[in-house]
């Protein structure tokens, strides 16, 4: 029987040489039914054309840097497997509404930027001192947030929406996710410091909840939660008498 | 030249990295503080770690068994002074993680929970769920964030130390975006740049693990210390490596033959399932010898079953294990064994460094898995290496944080030179080289199949001296690589290359120490030197590189405090 | 000192590289079932809006009393009428399925919650139905 074997086409770009970004066509051998996108690209790279550029390293799903578009779905490509596609091809891009540096490399500053804007970490009005040890925090309490804690920041969410795609402006799903993470957790008491952020014009206002952040996190978060559950909240403290009040 | 220049220079981005960077801040605010990483920070491959970290905060837990747990886990190839130390400092840091807003797993009373684990022998193991490194490591990147001090370089990749009057004074580093090597110079440089898995065929850690630290302190004249110490971790997925960790078996997983027989009670008939790393992978590989194991598409292999745990325990305690079984393999392991094998998992060798991770170069530091600061000796135990990373991590970061408050500035003239110097071999050795026919991808493959096959779980003097040749030819086919990619914008043919480079040199220190090593001790297991010598190998190996083929070794004694070697059983 | 590394850090003195910055395709909301509900509903506001402008319209004629008032009755116009209700309750879905995200009861699941708003639009539907009928007797 002949050697079973895949079409993988792939994003081409070297902002040196190239106006636009093409696609170029590899065959190679699916010698294994458990081989993923990710490992057709890295047969290219170490055996058919080691030019071939992107971002990669933990491969079980939880580093974050793999995510691209198959097949104009954002994935990550270590865990899509070759066998879902087999015998159609596979066209691999960079993730959808973002700046392509090369290849199959994106541009993820912006989001870099927009995590530090929401102060992802935990402010207290008076530090609690180490001293006195751990904060009680009952299993209960880590549910209210878990599930914004478990972002990878892969950028699919990023990818898939259409409002980011729009407007670059719009802080986004992941970013609003794990703000909300940091609002949730009983040891925090900085969401009036986040509020501002979160509640301006590129704020989660500008979500008009197309919700497919949700639907491509490969991770299970719920974004499109946590955006809809701020516009209460920004609603809440601005409607309510005592809704502005210190906690 | 125009470059960057700060009072602590991080190199690496993972755990011990941003925690090195906050305690420098911390210990001092006036500094300036830069961080070079290869990639984001959050990509760094703390974030794969899964079981726990470990602390005594337990009333019915001491110092004294968790030093002892460690040093008899090391096979008494740890510096005991330094296992003293660590055991006090990390609960102190466990506690600042949790302030920092980790989410640990809590017991009722709202108090961090603890598991069992390998080679411990009470509770101590701080887990959140068992994604504990993922947590860990986006908590104090996030953390790190508030800090202004803090000056990060992402995506930038070392390729040299800057040396000067013997003294380290920054690096060199190509920036992915644009291509160009800058001078990024400072008063003091802490490396933090995590493990080389990745000469291995099979691992657990992700493709930045390629030992990049170890090179540049070991180019820069820094000696690596016990190199012959690789960890294969028992429960490795076959095929893709992907790591099941330990906790499952703390959990209470069995591990079963092909015969349903838990056979660890003919190794570690007292601690079964909870045995240490290196004994569990050698009777599991017994095991397969003897046909016990398993036989699959990729290799052999035993079971690890949690069935009997329920649903419920799986679910709150492993639920990334369920994910990872129903992703990557498609099995629930609430219904289904999870086929594993033993798998290069960890480094206990390193840059040869001090309790304040001080190496013998002035201003230049080590933390983490590049570090061997005498923690891990023979074999780390399960969870001991991140609180490794936050207490050596914490401890470089006060410690060239004291050395920059103190040192005169760094002179610009030699930089100049050596970065012209760095360059110029960067582009004649790689992106200007013309003619060349060897394929990057596969030397890298042949030598990580060498590697696999001349120094795993078990070595001999004939596999390794094959080895040392065959790493050899494979230096002198790298001279003759390709390079395809002439690109200067994110070149990872020229990242894969230099990586390649480095490990191709740290597999060679590996394998002439475990050559030199006649003796089994920990997780260097020699078949034709099945038992421990204290005699003659109560030492740790230091290896030198030299202008020859081989390294240097020189031995230095293990320091020992309170714990005389006894024989090691569980 | 700079607050933050990546694209300022890297290239603190040179114009970082050109990126291609692609735009999106035209077509971009056939491509996904999610992207085509939802400029569907983008959509139906401008419809939405405008029946509601006549609406007020229509109120302002009928507050000179019923004499001389004759509601449009052409059957353009109920068609009209008919879609812009389907759009109404196309949005009015997609508002109540929202509670079952925003809302967290502990306890209860969210499909309760969604559930239970449903049915307590029914009923005020219902009541507003009845009132309605009973003053056009």
């Amino acid at each position: 029987m002949a050697e079973k074997r895949i079409t993988v086409r792939a994003t081409r770009f070297d902002p040196a040489k190239d106006k636009a970004p093409r696609l170029q066509s590899y065959d190679i051998p699916f010698a294994d039914e458990s081989m993923v996108v990710l490992d057709a690209l890295n047969h290219i790279k170490a055996h058919v054309d080691g030019s071939l550029s992107y971002r990669w390293s933990c491969r079980m799903g939880i580093c974050g840097s793999c995510g691209m578009m198959i097949n104009g779905i954002p994935k990550l490509t270590c865990n899509a497997f070759l066998r879902d596609y087999w015998p159609r091809s596979i066209t691999v891009e960079p993730l959808n509404n973002f700046p392509i540096v090369r290849d199959l490399v994106i541009d993820m500053e912006d989001f870099m930027h927009k995590l530090k804007s929401i102060k992802p970490w935990i402010i207290r009005k008076q530090e609690y001192p180490l001293g006195a040890g751990e904060h009680r925090q009952t299993m209960d309490q880590i549910d209210e947030f878990r599930q914004f804690s478990e972002c990878i920041n892969c950028m699919l969410c990023y990818a898939a929406c259409p409002v980011y795609g729009l407007n670059n402006e719009f802080l986004g799903p992941a970013a609003t996710a794990l703000a909300r993470r940091y609002d949730l957790d009983s040891r925090d008491q900085g969401i009036k410091e986040r509020l501002p952020v979160l509640a301006n014009s590129e704020g989660v206002w500008e979500c008009s909840f197309v919700g497919e952040c949700s639907v491509v996190c490969p991770k299970g978060v719920d974004p499109a939660k946590a955006i809809q559950q701020t516009k209460l909240d920004t609603t809440m403290r601005f409607v309510l008498p005592y809704g502005n009040r210190e906690e | 030249m125009d470059f960057e220049s700060y009072d602590v220079l991080v190199v690496g981005g993972g755990l011990a990295g941003i925690r090195a960077a906050i305690a420098a801040v911390d210990a001092n605010p006036r500094l300036k503080v830069g961080m070079v990483s290869k990639v984001y920070p959050m990509r760094s491959h703390t974030v794969s770690a899964e079981g726990g970290a470990a602390a005594v905060l337990r009333p019915e837990d001491s110092y004294e068994t968790h030093a002892f747990d460690t040093i008899k886990g090391s096979d008494y190839l740890a510096d005991q002074d330094v296992v003293e130390a660590f055991v006090r400092e990390a609960p102190v840091e466990i506690i600042q993680m949790e302030h920092w807003g980790c989410p640990w797993s809590r017991d009722e009373d709202g108090k961090i929970s603890v598991r069992p684990f390998g080679g411990m022998t009470t509770w101590r193991t701080c887990f959140a769920a068992d994604k504990s490194g993922f947590h860990m490591l986006h908590t104090v990147f996030q953390t790190s964030l508030q800090f202004s001090q803090i000056h990060r370089h992402d995506e930038a990749f070392a390729t040299k130390l800057l040396i000067e009057d013997s003294r380290c004074v920054g690096v060199v580093a190509i920036d992915m975006r644009s291509g160009r090597l800058e001078a990024i110079t400072a008063k003091t440089v802490i490396i933090a740049t995590g493990g080389l898995g990745r000469i291995y065929a099979f691992t657990t850690n992700g493709n930045i693990c390629t030992g990049d630290g170890m090179a540049l302190a070991y180019r820069a004249g820094v000696g690596l210390k016990d190199m012959e110490m690789v960890q294969f971790h028992p429960t490795g997925l076959p095929f893709t490596g992907i790591l099941i960790t330990e906790a499952v078996r703390g959990e209470g997983g069995y591990l079963l033959n092909k015969d349903g027989e838990r056979f660890l009670k003919r190794y570690v008939p007292n601690k079964m399932e909870l045995g240490p790393r290196d004994i569990i992978s050698r009777a599991m590989v017994t095991e397969f010898e003897e046909g016990r194991g398993f036989d699959g598409p990729h290799g052999k292999y035993m079971h690890l079953d949690v069935r009997h745990l329920g649903e419920a325990v799986i679910d709150r305690k492993l639920p990334f294990m369920r994910e990872l079984g129903r992703e990557f393999v498609g099995i629930d392991i609430v219904k289904d064994p999870i086929p594993v094998r033993p798998v290069q998992h960890y480094m206990m060798g390193g840059v040869d460094a001090d309790i304040s991770g001080a190496t013998p170069i002035a201003g230049l530091y080590a933390a983490g898995e590049c570090a061997n600061v005498g923690l891990n000796g023979g074999n780390r135990l399960g969870s001991n290496s991140l609180s490794e990373c936050l207490v050596f991590g914490a401890a470089a970061g006060r410690a060239a944080a004291e050395y920059a408050s103190s040192a005169g500035p760094v002179s610009t003239n030699p930089v100049d030179a050596l970065l012209a110097d760095e360059t110029n071999h960067i582009e004649s050795s790689y992106l200007d080289k013309r003619g060349g026919d060897e394929r990057i991808g596969t030397i890298r493959e042949e030598m990580q199949h060498d590697m696999d096959a001349g120094a795993g779980v078990f070595r001999t003097r004939d596999g390794l001296e094959g080895l040392t040749r065959r790493l050899a030819s494979l230096r002198d086919r790298f001279e003759r690589i390709k390079i395809e990619d002439s690109s200067r914008t994110f070149n990872t043919e020229l990242t894969a290359a230099l990586e390649l480079d480095f490990m191709l040199e740290m597999a060679e220190t590996i394998a002439f120490s475990a050559l030199a090593r006649e003796e089994s001790r920990g997780a260097h297991a020699r078949r034709d030197f099945p038992e421990r010598d204290d005699d003659k190998y109560l030492n740790h190996t230091v290896a030198h590189r030299t202008d020859g083929a081989a390294p240097r070794l020189e031995y230095r004694n293990v320091r020992i405090t309170n714990f005389k070697p006894q024989a090691r059983t569980y | 000192m700079k607050a933050l590394g990546g694209a300022e850090a890297a290239d603190s003195t040179h114009p970082p590289p050109r990126v291609y910055k692609p735009e999106m395709p035209r077509g971009w909301w056939l491509r996904q079932r999610h992207y085509f509900l939802y400029i569907i509903r983008e959509f139906t506001a401008l419809p939405m809006a405008l029946w509601l402008l006549w609406l007020l319209y229509e109120i302002q004629r009928a507050s000179n009393g019923p004499k001389g008032y004759y509601p449009p009755s052409s059957p353009a116009f109920i068609v009209f009428s008919i879609i812009v209700l389907a759009f109404a309750l196309y949005h009015t879905y997609t508002f109540l399925s929202l509670a079952g995200v925003i809302i967290h009861i502990k306890g209860v699941p969210s499909r309760l919650i969604v559930l239970s708003q449903f049915a307590a639009w029914l009923v005020a539907s219902a009541v507003i139905a009845a009132v309605l009928i009973g003053f056009a007797r």
